[in-house]
């Protein structure tokens, strides 16, 4: 779970070492790389909006 | 090869901010804090990238000079380097976010147009602007006063040539200004550099703006949202007084007003009302009608030796108070007053051959447009 969430934070940001993809391309199920990915998608998003009003204050 | 070296003068001349020749390349600065911070931004933000530039270029190019074929350098075949790759990364980033807070915090200034001392009314029309002082029952439209005939080359241009009108917009300095921007017809939109200001001005909604003006003095702008054939022709100017000046203007203009409204109930006579209609027959409707009246047929109809309206006053009357809808003939009863409607309508009865004798008394338009 946790090597998920290390895959797709270094997927947002653009980087990623070769060792971890192919480790990533050879074990786990898309499906969780997609769900993992549209969550913490929505997270950011919401923790913009969360700054943004506090800046509008 | 001779322009390469203008480029190069004014990127040197602006280099070393010389402010009186920079606006004839650069973005003004203006005469109010939040177009001085607009400036400053812009500023900020160009050395930003300058400094951008010269390091990666500068780079690319030490890299391809000392390192080059000829002198036996051998490419290097690595492929990732994760530490790189993360502070390519995170360096722009930063530096995004670092533009994005001054910026930020100006656009949340430009919007704040709370505690204004003086409320205006900015509505656009094919092709003038007309302006609403709220709650002082001032108001008035402002024509472009250029001579058509320097538009057609006729008479050379004079010094503020398509930048001038007959009546600029009035407004005191020191103190906060509120816009309430619409329009009447299509999307226009007000646009005056000095002040920062460039606001689009939408049929149906109203945008909100505001300036509080640091020095008195005349600044222009123009329409900046293509509207139609004249969209050229709809200056804006702004006259920047200081306080007690603009407080005396506005209490001659009042009572301007009050006196106009009176003279809704007088009798009028014709060669009054000729005179004046000559004036609005200049400056709102010869756009369309042209000059003497012979309109440009089909799109604009002659008024001059029109049977229909030399017949008919009701007629004539009608067309110029409610305008015809789906055309583009504008409805006259918000934006002339009564004197002006009736001005303008015994002015195109009795001109161009239209020898009618009529006289419409502004009591009468009055009790037209109250039903
Ligand atoms: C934006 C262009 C425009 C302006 C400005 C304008 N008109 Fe018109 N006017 C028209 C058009 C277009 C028509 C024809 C409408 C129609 O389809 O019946 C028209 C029609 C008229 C008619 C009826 C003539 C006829 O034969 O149908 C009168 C009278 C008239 N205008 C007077 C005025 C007066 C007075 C003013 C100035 C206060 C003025 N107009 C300003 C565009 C304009
Ligand atoms: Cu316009």
């Amino acid at each position: 779970m946790w090597s998920v969430v290390k895959s797709v934070l270094a997927a947002l940001l653009g980087v990623q070492s070769n060792q971890k993809r192919q480790e990533d391309f050879s074990s786990g199920k898309p499906a969780a790389y997609i769900v993992t990915g549209i969550v913490i998608t929505l997270l950011f998003v919401l923790m913009l909006i969360v700054l943004a009003t506090f800046a509008a204050r | 090869m001779r322009s390469a070296w203008r480029w190069l003068l004014v990127i040197t001349l602006s280099a070393s901010g010389s402010q009186a020749n920079a606006n004839d390349w650069n973005m003004p600065v203006g005469v109010t804090d939040v177009s001085a911070d607009i400036f400053g931004l812009h500023m900020t933000i160009f050395w930003i990238c300058v400094v951008i530039g010269l390091v990666v270029f500068g780079a690319m190019f030490y890299s391809l000079f000392r390192y080059r074929h000829s002198k036996g350098a051998k490419a290097a075949n690595f492929h990732e380097h994760t530490s790189v790759e993360v502070l390519w990364t995170a360096i722009p980033v930063l530096i995004l976010v670092g533009m994005a807070v001054p910026a930020t915090a100006t656009l949340k200034n430009m919007y704040d147009s709370s505690d204004a001392e003086l409320d205006v009314m900015i509505t656009g029309q094919q092709w003038r602007w007309r302006y609403e002082y709220l709650g002082e029952d001032v108001a008035f439209t402002s024509n472009m006063s250029t001579p058509r005939t320097q538009v057609s080359g006729a008479e050379t241009r004079g010094e503020h040539y398509l930048l001038e009108v007959d009546e600029p917009l009035v407004l005191p300095i020191n103190r906060k200004v509120r816009f309430l921007m619409t329009s009447d017809d299509v999307i226009h939109s007000w646009w005056v550099p000095d002040l920062a200001v460039k606001q689009d001005t939408i049929p149906g909604f109203i945008n909100e703006n505001w300036v509080t003006i640091n020095e008195p003095g005349i600044y222009r702008g123009q329409c900046t949202e293509l509207c139609g054939i004249n969209h050229g022709f709809m200056p804006v100017v702004v006259h920047a007084m200081e306080e007690d000046e603009f407080d005396g203007w506005l209490a001659e203009r009042k009572e301007a007003a009050a006196e106009e409204a009176m003279g809704v109930d007088r009798e009028w006579a014709m060669e009054e009302l000729v005179a004046r209609g000559q004036e609005i027959y200049q400056s709102i409707c010869s756009s369309c009608h042209q000059a003497e009246g012979q309109g440009s047929p089909p799109a604009f109809p002659a008024l001059a030796n029109n049977e229909q309206l030399i017949s008919d006053v009701d007629w004539h009357l009608n067309k110029v108070i409610n305008g015809v809808s789906g055309a583009a003939m504008p409805a006259f009863r918000s934006t002339l007053n009564p004197v002006e409607i009736a001005a303008v309508v015994t002015y195109t009865r009795n001109a161009w051959g239209n020898d009618t004798g009529d006289v419409v008394q502004p009591s009468e338009v009055a009790e037209l447009i109250a039903q």
